[in-house]
Parts: C-alpha cells; sequence; structure tokens
C-alpha cells in the first residue's frame, strides 16, 4: 500500500442545495499505483466526476470535501489553491469531457498549450515553443508548426482533444485524470483517442484514471475497475474478474443492459428497472434495493460495506452486497438468472419474406445541398456543401432500417428531408406507394403525415415544459382534427402501451425521469398510428441500464403494431440490436447497405471495417486480442466537391494499393454496387 | 448612417415643430404676411414646399457647413460650436467612467459571488439604476453644497460649465474639473448599474466555463484563470455593449444639463424644442448621432484588441 501513487480514503463530498445536502460522494477508497490505470464506471449522476475534481481539487469552496487524498506522499486534502496549483498540471494532469468547451476561445492553441509549461518552469520563449510544437506532434496533429497560432474554433472535436491530451502531458504527470474523454467524440475519433491516452501513459509511465460510462471503453482500457453507484464504489475488482465473475447485481446489470456488436442473436437486453435514488437523506439501506431483483429484508435495514467476496482467490474483489456470495459466474443465483429477462412477442410478419411485404417508405436519388454563405453583413455565396449526394432505399412493413455514421455525414439532413415530405428535383420519396410530388397542401398531404412521426435524439429538449404529458401526446391528434373525448382515451391507451402510468398524464415533462421523457416521445409518435416511425438517435442521450428499457420498448412496439423504423444513431451495438437492415453513410452517401447480420459478420467496405473495429467491446478478453483498424485524420469536409471516392483520404485499403489502382480511386466515383437488397458497397475493389 | 438619421429627423421635426407657433398669441398678432415674411429668409416658412426646404437646408450643409438659423436668426453653427465641446466632456467622460466602474464592480462582485460585498453590491446597483437624473442631481449639488460650506470654500462648482476670468493652462483645467465633477458623478450614478450587471453576469458564466476548469487544471489559480481567461472573454460582448449607452447618456445629459446651469447640448436641446427650432434640434440630432457612432468605433476597436480571432479572420 505505500508504493501507491494515489491514495484515496473514505472520500465524501457534499454540495449544499436549496433541497438539502446533497450527498454526491459517499465515501470512497482506493489505491493507485504507478503506470496502472483505473476504470471508474457508473452511470450519470454516480459520482464518476465529483470525484476527479476532488481529487483535482477543483470543487467551489462551499462543497464539503473530507477523508483523505495522498498523491505522491502528500495529502491533497486541506491544501490552499494556491499550494494545490503547484501540482495540477505538473505532477496531476486532467483530459476533460467535452473538447469544444475546454479549451478558451480567444486565446491560439500555441499560447494555451505554452501557457501550460511555463506557469511550473521557467522556460526561455524560444524553448517553449519548440516544446510546444513537439507536443502537438506527439498528439498527432498534422502540421503542429502551423497549428500553434491558430484557434480553437478552427479545429474539429477530435483535434482539440488532441490538444487538451498535449496540454495534459507537458509536465509528463504522473497521473493522468481522463473524464469521459471521449463521449462526445465519434468511435473512429474515439479509438484514435484511447489510442493516444495509452501513449501518453507509456511514454510517460504515468497512471490513468479513466472515467466513463462505457463498459466497452472499461474493458480496452482499464486494468482495475470501480463500480460506482449512488456516489459509492459497489463492487471493485480487477477488469477480468469484473467482467467474468462479475458479483454484485448492479454490475452484471449494466453488462446484461449493453448491446453487443459481436453478438448476432437477438436476445432481448435486460433492463434494470427504476432509476437512481437522490442523493438527498439517502437511508441506511442499500441504495440499489428499489430496483435490486434479489433484494431481501436484509438489505433495507443496513447498508453494506465494500468487503472482500469470499470465494475470490486474488483478494482484490470487493463487493458491497451481502448477497454476493450466493452469486455464481454469468450472473445467476441459485441457477437462476439475478435479472429475469424479458420476452420480446414474436413478429407477426417474422415468417414472411422481405419481398412479400409492402413497401412503407421508398426514397430514390435523395440529395440536399446547402449553399455556403461567407461575410457577416452582405451575404455572398462561396460554395455549396453537398449534405446528402443522392440516396436509395426502401423500408417493408416491420422492418427497420438503420442509418449509421459519424457526425455531420448528413443522418439527421437525411431524416428532415423525408420529414418534410421536400418534393425532389431529381428523385422522389414515397409513402406507402405515394409521391410527395403528388400531394401539395391541405388534406391529402395531411393524410399522409399521420403515416409518418419522428422521436428525437434529446429527451428532454424536445418536450414543452409547459405543456402537460397529456396535451404533449394529444398534440398530434389535435393536429389531424380528433375530438377532445377521443384524444383523451387514446393518450391513456398510448401511456399504457409505452409502460407509463395513465394516471400519470396530467404532470409536466419536469416530473419524469430521462428514460420516461424518451416514453412520452414515443407515445406522441405513435398517437396517429403512424406505418412509419423515424427515430432520431433516440437512445444515446440515455444511460445503457435505462436505454436497455427503451430499446425492449421500440422491438416490442415493433412485433405488436407491425410498425415499420426508420433509425439513425451512431452507436453501431444499438444498431445490431434494432435493425434488420442498415446503411453506413459517409459524406452524405452510402458506401454500404444491406441486411445487419452480412454488414456486421462480412464488413466489405473499407469504411464500414474500421468503423466496426472502432467499437469497444464490452469483453477484455476479446477487446484486448482482436485485431483493429484505426483510421487515421478527420472526416473529411462535406464542402469539397470529389471526384474519386470520398474516402480515399482515410482509407486503410487505399494505402497499400498499387499507383494504378489509387489512381482509379481518386478518379472516378465509385457506385454502389453488388446483389439488389442484399448486400450493396461503394468501394472499386470490394 | 449619421447623414440617414439626421435627415430623417429633419423630416420629423418638422412633422412635431412648427415655427409658426412662435408668433401666435404675439400682441399685436402679426399678419399672415409679416409672418411668412420673418420665416422664408430662415427657411423655415411652410408656404414653400418640404422638400424644396429640405433641399436648400441639405445642400447648404453639404456645401457651406451651414447648418441653418433658428427662427429668431440666430446661426445654429455659432451655437453648436461651443456648446458641443461642452457636451461631449460631459457626455464621453461620464460614459468612460461609467463603464469603467461597472466592469471593476462587475468583476469585484462576480469573484465574490453571493458573500457579502457582493450583496451590498448588487443592492447598492439596483437602488442607482432606478434613481431618476433629476434626483440624483439634485441630491449631489445638496451634498456638495454642504461639503461648500464645510470646507468654507467653492470647491464643488454647482453652476456652470466654466468660470469667468480664469487664465492659465492649469487654473483653466482646474476650474474645468471642479465644474465637471458634479454633472458627471450624477450620469456615472445613474449609469454605471447597466454595465455592472451585465459583465458580472458574464463573467460568472465564464467563471463556471469549462476552460477556465482547463486553465487551473493546467496549474493557474484560480484568481489567476479568472483575470486571463475568464475576463478577456467576458469583455467583449461588455465593449459592444458600451456603444449603446451612448444615447442613453446623452438623454441623461440633457435634464443634468439643465439642473447644473450647463450651456451644452442637452440644454440647447430644450430650447430649441421650446422655441421651434427645427435647425437647431437637427443638429443636435446629428450631434447625437455622432457621438454614438464614435462609441461604436471604439467598442469596435476594443473587440479588435480583446478578440484575436477577429484580427484573423
Ligand atoms: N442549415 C445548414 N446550413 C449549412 N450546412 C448545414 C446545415 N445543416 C447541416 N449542414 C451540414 O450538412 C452536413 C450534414 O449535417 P447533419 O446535421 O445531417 O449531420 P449528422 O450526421 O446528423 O450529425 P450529428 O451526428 O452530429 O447529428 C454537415 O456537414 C453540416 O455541417
Ligand atoms: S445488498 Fe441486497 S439490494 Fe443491494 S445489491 Fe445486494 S442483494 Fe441487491
Ligand atoms: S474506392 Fe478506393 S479509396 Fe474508396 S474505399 Fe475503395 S479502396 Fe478506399
Ligand atoms: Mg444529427
Amino acid at each position: 500500500m505505500t508504493n501507491a501513487l494515489l491514495s484515496v480514503r473514505d472520500l465524501k463530498v457534499s454540495f449544499p442545495s436549496e433541497t438539502g445536502t446533497v450527498d454526491a460522494v459517499r465515501g470512497i477508497s482506493f489505491d493507485l499505483e504507478a503506470g496502472r490505470t483505473l476504470g471508474i464506471v457508473g452511470e450519470s449522476g454516480s459520482g464518476k466526476s465529483v470525484t476527479s475534481l476532488a481529487i483535482m481539487g477543483l470543487l467551489d469552496e462551499n462543497v464539503r470535501v473530507s477523508g483523505s487524498i495522498t498523491f505522491d506522499g502528500q495529502e491533497l486534502l486541506g491544501k490552499s489553491d494556491k499550494q494545490l496549483s503547484a501540482i495540477r498540471g505538473n505532477g496531476l494532469a486532467m483530459i476533460f469531457q467535452d473538447p469544444l468547451s475546454s479549451l478558451t476561445p480567444v486565446f491560439s492553441i500555441g499560447d494555451q498549450l505554452i501557457e501550460a509549461l511555463t506557469v511550473h518552469r521557467k522556460l526561455s520563449k524560444r524553448a517553449a515553443w519548440a516544446r510546444a510544437v513537439e507536443l502537438l506532434e506527439t498528439v498527432g496533429l498534422p502540421n503542429p508548426e502551423g497549428r500553434m497560432k491558430s484557434f480553437p474554433h478552427e479545429f474539429s472535436g477530435g483535434m482539440r482533444q488532441r490538444v487538451v491530451i498535449a496540454i495534459a502531458m507537458a509536465n509528463k504527470p504522473k497521473l493522468i485524470i481522463a473524464d469521459e474523454p471521449t463521449t462526445a467524440l465519434d468511435v473512429t475519433i474515439q479509438a484514435q483517442i484511447l489510442d493516444l491516452i495509452a501513449k501518453a501513459q507509456s511514454e510517460t509511465g504515468a497512471a490513468v484514471i479513466m472515467i466513463t460510462h462505457d463498459m466497452g471503453v472499461v474493458a480496452k482500457t482499464a486494468d482495475d475497475v470501480l463500480v460506482m453507484y449512488a456516489g459509492k464504489p459497489v463492487e471493485k475488482a480487477p477488469v477480468h474478474e469484473l467482467f467474468h465473475r462479475t458479483r454484485m447485481p448492479y454490475s452484471i446489470g449494466l453488462l446484461g443492459a449493453i448491446p453487443r456488436v459481436d453478438k448476432a442473436e437477438k436476445q432481448p437486453l435486460i433492463p434494470v428497472k427504476g432509476n437512481p435514488p437522490l442523493l438527498i437523506n439517502l437511508p441506511d439501506a442499500c441504495p440499489f434495493a428499489t430496483r435490486c431483483p434479489i433484494a431481501i429484508d436484509a438489505c433495507h435495514t443496513r447498508e453494506p460495506d465494500l468487503v472482500s467476496v469470499d470465494n475470490d482467490e486474488v483478494g482484490e474483489h470487493k463487493t458491497a452486497c451481502i448477497r454476493s456470495h450466493e452469486i455464481t459466474d454469468g450472473g445467476l443465483i441459485d441457477g437462476h438468472p439475478v435479472f429475469p429477462v424479458p420476452d420480446i412477442p414474436e413478429r407477426a410478419l417474422a415468417g414472411v419474406p422481405r419481398e412479400d411485404r409492402p413497401v412503407t417508405l421508398e426514397v430514390r436519388n435523395l440529395t440536399k445541398t446547402f449553399p455556403l454563405m461567407k461575410g457577416a453583413f452582405l451575404k455572398r455565396k462561396v460554395g455549396e456543401v453537398h449534405a446528402i449526394r443522392g440516396i436509395s432505399f426502401d423500408i417493408r412493413e416491420g422492418e427497420t432500417m438503420a442509418i449509421v455514421g459519424e457526425s455531420g455525414c448528413g443522418k439527421t439532413t437525411t431524416l428532415l428531408q423525408i420529414m418534410d415530405l421536400v418534393e425532389q428535383v431529381d428523385g422522389d420519396i414515397l409513402l406507402g406507394g405515394t409521391s410527395v410530388a403528388d400531394v401539395r397542401g391541405g388534406h391529402a398531404e395531411r393524410t399522409l403525415r399521420r403515416d409518418i412521426q419522428i422521436v428525437f435524439q434529446d429527451p428532454m429538449g424536445a418536450l414543452d415544459p409547459r405543456m402537460t404529458v397529456a396535451d404533449i401526446i394529444a398534440e398530434p391528434l389535435r393536429a389531424i382534427g380528433t375530438k377532445k373525448a377521443g384524444s383523451e382515451t387514446r393518450v391513456d391507451e398510448l401511456m399504457d402501451l409505452v409502460g407509463l402510468d395513465p394516471t400519470h398524464s396530467n404532470r409536466f415533462p419536469s416530473a419524469f425521469s430521462g428514460g420516461q421523457r424518451q416514453r412520452i416521445g414515443i407515445a406522441r409518435a405513435l398517437a396517429t398510428s403512424p406505418k412509419i416511425v423515424v427515430l432520431d438517435e433516440p437512445v444515446s442521450a440515455l444511460d445503457v441500464s435505462i436505454q436497455a428499457g427503451v430499446i425492449n420498448l421500440l422491438d416490442e412496439l415493433k412485433a405488436k403494431l407491425g410498425l415499420s423504423y426508420l433509425f439513425v444513431a451512431h452507436d453501431l451495438s444499438v444498431v445490431r440490436h434494432i435493425a434488420d437492415r442498415v446503411a453506413v453513410m459517409y459524406l452524405g452517401a452510402f458506401v454500404e447497405h444491406g441486411s445487419v447480420d452480412e454488414i456486421f459478420e462480412d464488413p466489405q467496405h473499407p469504411y464500414t471495417q474500421a468503423l466496426l473495429s472502432a467499437i469497444p467491446i464490452p469483453d477484455p478478453d476479446v477487446e484486448r486480442t482482436r485485431e483493429r483498424i484505426v483510421l487515421s485524420g478527420d472526416l473529411a469536409s462535406a464542402t469539397d466537391q470529389v471526384g474519386g471516392c470520398s474516402f480515399a483520404s482515410r482509407c486503410q485499403l487505399f494505402k497499400v494499393l498499387p499507383p494504378e489502382k489509387q489512381a482509379r480511386c481518386l478518379g472516378e466515383v465509385p457506385p454502389l454496387t453488388g446483389p439488389e437488397n442484399a448486400h450493396r458497397n461503394a468501394c472499386h475493389f470490394r | 448612417m449619421i447623414v440617414v438619421a439626421t435627415n430623417l429627423t429633419y423630416f420629423l421635426a418638422w412633422g412635431f415643430l412648427d415655427p409658426r407657433n412662435n408668433y401666435v398669441g404675439r400682441r399685436p398678432p402679426l399678419s399672415e404676411e409679416q409672418v411668412v415674411q420673418l420665416l422664408q429668409p430662415r427657411n423655415l416658412s411652410d408656404t414653400v414646399p418640404l422638400l424644396e426646404r429640405w433641399w436648400s437646408w441639405f445642400s447648404a450643409i453639404i456645401f457651406g457647413w451651414d447648418w441653418g438659423v433658428s427662427p429668431v436668426g440666430q446661426s445654429v453653427n455659432d451655437q453648436v460650436a461651443y456648446r458641443m465641446w461642452v457636451s461631449a466632456e460631459l457626455v464621453l467622460g461620464a460614459t468612460i467612467l461609467a463603464t469603467v466602474l461597472g466592469i471593476a464592480l462587475g468583476v469585484y462582485t462576480a469573484s465574490r459571488q453571493y458573500k457579502i460585498a457582493d450583496r451590498i453590491g448588487q443592492a447598492t446597483s439596483i437602488v442607482t439604476m432606478n434613481i431618476n437624473i433629476v434626483v440624483a442631481a439634485l441630491g449631489i449639488v445638496l451634498l456638495a453644497i454642504g461639503f461648500n460650506n464645510m470646507v468654507g470654500t467653492t470647491v464643488f462648482f454647482v453652476t456652470g460649465s466654466s468660470s469667468l476670468g480664469v487664465t492659465g493652462f492649469f487654473p483653466i483645467i482646474i476650474d474645468a474639473l471642479q465644474h465637471l465633477i458634479l454633472p458627471t458623478i450624477a450620469l456615472v450614478i445613474i449609469g454605471y448599474a447597466g454595465t455592472h450587471f451585465l459583465q458580472r453576469s458574464l463573467l460568472l458564466d465564464n467563471i463556471n466555463a469549462d476552460y477556465v476548469r482547463t486553465a487551473r487544471a493546467k496549474g493557474l489559480t484560480k484568481a489567476q484563470a479568472i483575470r486571463k481567461h475568464a475576463l478577456r472573454t467576458s469583455l467583449i460582448p461588455v465593449a459592444t455593449q458600451v456603444a449603446f449607452t451612448i444615447p442613453t447618456v446623452f438623454m441623461g445629459a440633457i435634464l443634468t444639463e439643465s439642473i447644473f446651469g450647463w450651456n451644452g447640448m442637452g440644454r440647447y436641446f430644450l430650447e430649441t424644442i421650446a422655441k421651434n427650432d427645427i435647425h437647431g434640434t437637427v443638429a443636435i440630432a446629428a450631434f447625437g448621432a455622432v457621438l454614438t457612432a464614435i462609441g461604436a468605433l471604439l467598442a469596435d476597436i476594443a473587440v479588435v484588441v480583446l478578440d484575436p480571432r477577429v484580427r484573423v479572420s
């Protein structure tokens, strides 16, 4: 224990608030040795970030912190801001979640990096500049010398995160705390950044605290894992132990709730019912008891301590659960799974082959360009953004079609074009066989609109806080002219359908949790009994345990009502779980399109291959041994009109091709080729 | 912009003011002919079509820098020439002081959020913001008179913008300051609070910004991080706003000048309105527009100094 670099003992943090003291962290202890990585996982609000800020000493003065934090032999708690500032950025560095806001907008990248150097040591201007350039080079920023004078807004999220990492590495810290460093980034960029952090760690020999909610990231990076729930660690173990011999119901639930990108069979996800408790005046009971399927009376009388699991040979596996010793590998208790597996109704249409089902939505050669404007006062057009470059697909009844791709690839624009029933110049959108070009305005258009409804990403922002849930759900009904009496019974029906209590219909959205709000959004979309529901990242704002419930609901509704979904997501695990057909989008065009298993089992386009290999799999054995393609560079810009393959700048296959074949990539736009309706890709050489 | 605004005021002024009213109720009453005879040479007679009047007024300004005459024949140029400096001194001085004070207070109170100093500062600003300029000015006059009596000599002058018969460079400056100080204080008192609140809330937003946290994580102390990273960003919108406070200060100056017996543009404004002096009114509007333009220019310069991103693009 003495050789630990960082030693945290019984750390408690509480915030004063209007409704009472919020005990955000309620006693956490761990040791971390140099060169090792501790993963801290847990849902939002479980106290991960507060723990890291407490270690950094970045909490406000009115926050109460107790316990002990020893770093490199010094006690950090009780030090003044000035004393701490000598350690921060020097021995102790931090990488924050949102790279878009973590750099000062009015200072150049170089200035901010040099500041990190000179605040701790005297350096000549020239030496500081040289070291800063060197750091930018280490983090893989192209043309570092020229980038020194750039401002943050000229950089993409991934590039800014590289700069933040360069700042963290500046003084060769002994400990790097990374608080959700990749949550705001796309998977291919996430893979780059995680590799970079690993590189920073190996170069400096630093210890790393990796805070995340993504079990895949933990499986990939951590040596030891700490699972947090309601401000306390509930399970702590070396990474393989944790994933293979999980002993605490909450951790089991967390792992069971994650859709797996590497598993073909469609088992229902196992949601953890209920929500985490509020951290005010918690009773002396297991905080998970209200959600725990195996809770017994004793769980409600005392909060369990974090103690060693009996049958554990390594001696490092600890849980805070009084029934841990009864749980066996695979999450079983008395031979039954801790979490009962919900059953999903079999689809009515499952037996009917795809070709025999009616087409609900057909899109032919959808295109959208935005004019690119410049100048503040007199705007003039300087170019065009090709947001969508001609995409075609169809969705059959009872089918889920997913569009995946990185941010900015044109997913949302596609959905909006379809939702707005935008007439196409050289293409068409057909809803149930009716072309949008044939219906303009009035009754016909309204009838058409009934058949297509949308669910938005952000469950908080999409609902008007001043309307009751009943009003929100009834809104589309009113829009098509349903009488009040009729809509009331329909609202109750819908709330019941999406798993909400109909007696709560007169409450306001603020009274509901994130998952419940998303259910309200789904109920609203279902109000007009549409044939097709468009879902724009419906679960990406939700915690995994909640997300699983919503995904199951979507599955269930599809089976019950024979709905078709058009689903947009960047999380490929979710897509694999829910979709029947997938299109991979890159810079406004499909690069691969086919049935879900074809695409995930046999990805053909180099981009799809890279995308799939970038997703961390929540299993340390699989994750650490599989081969990986890490793409270089960022998403290219949609402004460029490319004469060849738009992926060429990042393509890993392109790099190994002979020059004459490369010339073809650059000179000829690859069309989607392959068997229609089965599996097509847009690469000349696949 | 200034040209357009001025011309617009010209037409507006003709809509509201009528020089003819000056002669209503004269004893003995003037005949229609006499009135027209008096007004026509001054380009103030409504017997001439409005557009023609406007053109002779406008062309005189463009070609001869002649802003016309009042209904009694005084040259507007003469009037404005010396009043202008009197007012500019007051308005610009007060704006700069109010801005500096507002920013300073904003920074001070923001870094002591919810502490006693912050609460006192906020309460005071709420009070001063709602004080009427007349009340503020009179209060200051009373205090100053009290102070003068106490020390037994006139430290603060409560009327006029300068004393007669003062010579020498330093005596003139000191004299000017003695006159300037009270009306300036009055204007600053009612004017600083807006900047204070804006600066305080902007800085508070920025203190909690992620990049300030990054700066602290680098090893800057909280105070350094705020001074270097949060303050700079929060000053940019404040600088832009200052340009728009100048018209407000100018309006305040109108009343202040009357109270302190200054012969400035503000008082001139009241007089011209009362005397239906269209050319005078328009000249004042033009002066206001110029002041605003100067303010906007200063703000632009400040933004360029503060925000290097503007320089790059
Ligand atoms: N109103 C607009 N004006 C100009 N360009 C736009 C506009 N809306 C979108 N774009 C551009 O169109 C492209 C596609 O944007 P879109 O919002 O569809 O991406 P996305 O895949 O939904 O991204 P995310 O995952 O971040 O939501 C981007 O390059 C974007 O900058
Ligand atoms: S202590 Fe009881 S309620 Fe808590 S996790 Fe264990 S079994 Fe469940
Ligand atoms: S066409 Fe060429 S550049 Fe494009 S994906 Fe195929 S190999 Fe790569
Ligand atoms: Mg989007």
